[in-house]
């Protein structure tokens, strides 16, 4: 039974990457630590914050055992400040993400979404990788726990939309060669921009085809006589 | 709880638990295996241990299930309560691990279907599957051929039956593009890296997010210096 989708990933594919990022709750109830496959969750016992994942988290939400600390980064007052950076001082680039912890372990290099970016110790002045969608699935499961909902909501839309723009106008400089370079992009704009980005930078490819063969044509053939040159000329000194 | 109770407590909290490390593995080779344009190497080792996780989690739910009919007479309800939801959210986790392991493997049948004759005639590409994706591939294709052959291709003049044809300059085998363009983030610092045929050169450092032609980074994505995403 082979998967019928094109090589990327659906919005909710995107979602249910986010839902293994780590959030900060605070328990209702007593929940013994559970031994899961991917490592044991931690005593909950209120009201002493714990870091979880989001998909423990809204499991325990909906059943009204705790309450979720929205990460510093979606509180209005920073998504604020990074709007106005988006908007006034990086014009075209996406503001950077959060910084990376340091290499602790050099085999086990971890990435989103196992950075600990949305718990409420978050630094409050990046989005991380998944903050569009993390932003979304708490406004939708857990809006009680915002102080202010429906301005985080517009913030993020305007986010969004901010660098929307940017995306679009970014495809300016793609060319056949790819090479672009996207810090700070996020996961959910990357499943949308995904087929467009990739399908120019294809298409570019395709027309510049016999123009790069011939290119590597030419380059072969000039490492080729270059070595044959130096040859000649070694054979010239060797008669002289 | 001795002293190496302890010891063994605090350094495994240091450490990063084993059931953990896979979970970053199969989500990270699930992303990989949906995004890149060709076939990847078969996690053989990871999808071992991580099939040994699952159906030993299997069981240990309903035997925890069996326990909780069996106790749900005498035990107080407040007991059975946090039983159930124990139970509830061992088995959403499982679902989880399930999805990305069914992911996976779809995904790869989906790119095995895709090019059948490429893999089969490539040695480095057939190596790259499991036994029992290349018993599905030629099981598969024998099927296929077969039923090509009786009807329709047995009344072609038998110059023309042949589906893996390459005579004439063209070739009937479709091979995956390897130039297609994927995001790829950098896991650790990779270096330069340079796109064959172009001007493109760039140092990624650890961090980085990259749009750039999977045949040029193909090599960092395998090392694990760097990821698609």
């Amino acid at each position: 039974m082979a998967l019928p989708l094109p090589p990327s990933l659906t919005p909710q594919e995107v979602a249910f990457l986010c839902e293994m990022e780590l959030v900060t709750i605070i328990p209702r109830q007593k929940l013994q630590g559970l031994e899961l496959l991917g490592g044991s969750t931690p005593v909950l016992n209120p009201p002493q914050r714990s870091d979880i994942p989001l998909w423990l988290a809204l499991l325990l939400k909906r059943q009204r055992r705790a309450n979720i600390v929205p990460p510093a980064w979606l509180h209005p007052t920073s998504l604020t400040a990074i709007l106005e950076f988006e908007t006034e001082h990086s014009k075209e680039a996406f503001s950077p993400p959060p910084k990376l912890p340091p290499l602790s372990d050099a085999l086990h290099a971890t990435s989103p979404p196992f950075l600990p970016s949305s718990t409420a110790e978050a630094p409050p002045d990046a989005l991380p990788y998944h903050w569009l969608e993390m932003g979304e699935i708490l406004l939708e499961a857990a809006p009680e726990d915002f102080e202010e909902p429906d301005h985080v909501r517009r913030l993020m839309r305007d986010l969004r939309e901010v660098r929307m723009a940017k995306l679009r106008t970014g495809v300016e400089v793609l060319d056949a060669g790819g090479g672009v370079k996207m810090n700070g992009v996020g996961a959910m704009e990357i499943a949308e921009a995904r087929a467009f980005i990739g399908g120019v930078i294809d298409g570019l490819r395709k027309i510049g085809a016999s123009r790069e063969q011939a290119r590597r044509e030419r380059e072969a053939e000039e490492r080729e006589n270059g070595f044959l040159g130096t040859q000649d000329d070694e054979d010239d000194d060797m008669e002289l | 709880m001795d002293i190496d109770d302890i010891l063994a407590e605090v350094s495994s909290a240091a450490l990063i638990a084993p059931g953990t490390r896979d979970l970053h593995a199969l989500t990270r080779a699930w992303v990989a295996e949906r995004v890149a344009p060709e076939l990847l190497p078969y996690p053989t080792p990871l999808l071992d241990r991580v099939l040994a996780r699952i159906s030993e989690q299997v069981r240990s739910v309903e035997d925890g299930m069996a326990g909780g009919a069996d106790g749900l007479g005498g035990a107080a309800t407040g007991g059975a309560d946090k039983e159930k939801f124990r139970l509830i959210v061992v088995q959403t986790e499982l679902e989880r691990w399930k999805f990305l392991v069914r992911g996976l493997l779809r995904a790869r049948l989906k790119k095995i279907d895709a090019h059948p004759y490429h893999i089969l005639n490539t040695p480095d590409v057939l190596a790259k599957l499991s036994t029992s994706e290349t018993q599905y591939l030629r099981a598969h294709q024998a099927l296929l051929a077969a039923h090509y052959k009786s009807s329709f291709l047995g009344q072609f003049p038998p110059a023309l039956q042949r589906l893996d044809d390459t005579a004439g300059g063209v070739s009937m085998i479709d091979a995956p593009d390897v130039d297609s363009a994927v995001f790829v983030r950098a896991v650790r610092d990779v270096g330069f890296i340079t796109v064959e045929g172009t001007d493109t050169e760039f140092e990624m450092k650890r961090g980085d997010v990259w749009v750039v032609r999977w045949r040029s980074v193909r090599q960092a994505v395998e090392s694990g210096d760097a990821e698609l995403i």
